[in-house]
């Protein structure tokens, strides 16, 4: 072939396959997203809208099972599994050599069916996930050992923020509901479901603090989230995503030391966002104005890492306190001192 | 000594509210040391690592919580003045701060005598009476039940956001930790203003107090 005659021939080629792909997984889907296909054997069935979300969906059912005919299923073959690595080397590699390697498989915490990107799950999603293998009331009692408030740090932070290795970490808040006898301490995650009734009819869910729709939350915009009687039984709990995800698993001396999260001062990372619940199961992030994390009441009331966020005016106002203490001994002494030979008079 | 004047003893403190008042101290002094690297980490590493000033003050709360509870429940059922001692009267309302405020801030320079006199039935003054009664009966229940809030946020998670968040209760916690300081300076200080600069000091450590008296 001419070499003028590759790049048109290429681009028509990716023109043609696209469709076919979408025409593949539709056939595909007409079979797998019926329940009734559970019958011969549950891992058959597809959630056709978890499917969708996932990065898996673009490429089609066919670049992972490619051994699949059109005669498939009368044919009898057995349809071919492409293995992770075969996309996903570099991050594979990086997954062995950690000390989870041996113990899991990608599939164990990744479902190629339902995957999704970091930013569309919570810290809960990526919590139950390693609560697979990694029993709630053992970590919890594990880490007790060294930990103080373990149940707080775990409920409040994905496994992943201490042991991967990204450097940096991004604040998201998401929403939660109140009820009785839960065990965040009254509080449970909201759900898609459970926002339903504070929207009107066709509302997107972060319509329910972002009031102008601009796709970013003002202080003004949280301020009226958190001082409305209609949102009582709503609040905003924060958590600490990593920036970055890597695989390699590991315990990493350095979360050990407190100071690795605790010790950034109020200027650092101020960054956030809320995490709100979509209809399909994913999280949708809407990023919130800087300075939120740092308001002494309406920003972010119920969220706050000691030492971390610590609003720098009050800090003032409390030292400005403990001054006036101090001066009270430094101010009298000094008359008292002056004074002393006229009280030895009397 | 003014010229005829005599001292006499008076044990004016028994045993357990010293007691109290010595581990209260203690308690109070390591609460704000380490409430100061826990608030700012990155500028005060005072106790090795941050994980063990909170330890600490965990520790120092819980001791000074359960021995406030121990000091109420001395004076409320054994030596039963509770009221007597901490309560103001009208009296002390109407004149006592303002005599004793002056007395303080001024007449005390011109070296004029205490208008309060101290006996085991009228132990403070109006000035004494009124920031005890505020320090102990407000302030001290609120940092204690905040901070008992604050070392458990998992399960009492729905009582702090009823309350009006967990930034509401650590600000409030830290104003008035602030505020202990302030107070733990005056009171230090007003503790040397007695017949000696010691006699106060002497007188929580030991339960006597050296006073002075007109001979009969």
């Amino acid at each position: 072939m001419k070499w003028f005659l590759v790049l048109p021939t290429a681009a028509l080629l990716s023109i043609l396959m696209a469709p076919a792909a979408d025409a593949a997984a539709n056939d595909c889907h007409t079979c797998h997203s019926k329940k009734t296909i559970m019958n011969q054997g549950i891992h058959l069935y597809i959630d056709p809208l978890k499917y969708e979300l996932t990065t898996h969906a673009r490429i089609g059912c066919v670049s992972c099972h490619d051994n699949v005919t059109k005669r498939h299923p009368g044919d009898k073959i057995r349809p071919s599994r492409a293995k992770c690595q075969d996309c996903h080397a570099a991050v594979s590699a990086e997954y062995n050599q950690s000390m989870h390697g041996k113990y899991a498989d990608c599939t164990d915490c990744h479902k190629p069916h339902a995957v999704k990107p970091l930013l569309a799950v919570s810290g809960r999603d990526i919590n139950i996930q390693c609560a697979k293998c990694h029993e709630y009331a053992k970590t919890v009692k594990n880490h007790s050992k060294w930990l103080p408030q373990a149940t707080l740090h775990i409920d409040a932070l994905p496994c992943i923020t201490c042991h991967t290795g990204s450097k940096n970490y991004v604040i998201s808040m998401y929403m939660v509901k109140s009820v009785s006898g839960s065990s965040m301490g009254g509080v449970a995650l909201a759900s898609y479901e459970d926002l339903l009734p504070f929207l009107s009819t066709g509302e997107k869910v972060a319509t329910l603090i972002d009031g102008d729709g601009d796709g970013a939350i003002s202080l003004s915009e949280l301020k009226k989230f958190n001082t409305s009687g209609k949102y009582r039984s709503l609040s905003l709990l924060g958590t600490m995503m990593p920036e970055v995800v890597t695989h390699n698993y590991e315990i990493l001396d350095n979360r050990r030391d407190c100071t690795f999260c605790h010790a950034s001062g109020p200027n650092a990372q101020q960054a956030s966002d809320i995490a709100f619940p979509q209809q399909d199961g994913s999280y949708s992030r809407t990023p919130v104005e800087k300075g939120a994390i740092l308001d002494i009441l309406y920003g972010t009331p119920d969220f706050y890492m000691t030492g971390f966020t610590r609003n720098n005016t009050l800090s003032i106002i409390g030292a400005l306190i403990a001054a006036g203490g101090l001066l009270v001994p430094i101010l009298h002494g000094t008359l008292r001192f002056l004074t002393r030979n006229r009280r030895k008079e009397q | 000594m003014s010229e005829g004047m005599t001292t006499e003893q008076i044990y004016m403190t028994p045993t357990p509210v010293r007691i109290w008042h010595w581990l209260n101290a203690l308690g109070i002094v390591t609460l704000c040391i380490t409430g100061i690297q826990i608030r700012f980490p990155e500028y005060a590493n005072i106790f090795g690592t941050y994980k063990a000033a909170i330890k600490l003050h965990d520790v120092a709360g819980v001791t000074v919580s359960i021995s406030f509870f121990l000091w109420i429940f001395y004076y409320l059922f054994v030596a039963r003045s509770l009221v007597k001692l901490y309560v103001p009267n009208v009296e002390d309302i109407k004149r006592g701060l303002f005599t004793q405020a002056f007395f303080y801030f001024f007449y005390y320079f011109l070296g004029e005598k205490n208008p309060h006199t101290v006996s085991l039935d009228n132990k403070f003054n109006a000035i004494q009476k009124m920031s005890y009664l505020l320090i102990m009966f407000l302030f001290l229940p609120l940092v204690i039940a905040s901070g008992l809030l604050l070392m458990n946020i998992a399960p009492l998670r729905g009582w702090i956001i009823m309350i009006g968040g967990i930034k509401f209760l650590v600000d409030a916690h830290y104003l008035i930790a602030c505020s202990f300081f302030a107070f733990l300076c005056v009171h230090i200080y007003m503790a040397t203003l007695g017949h000696t600069p010691f006699s106060h000091l002497r007188q929580m450590w030991t339960g006597w107090e050296e006073m002075e008296s007109h001979p009969h």
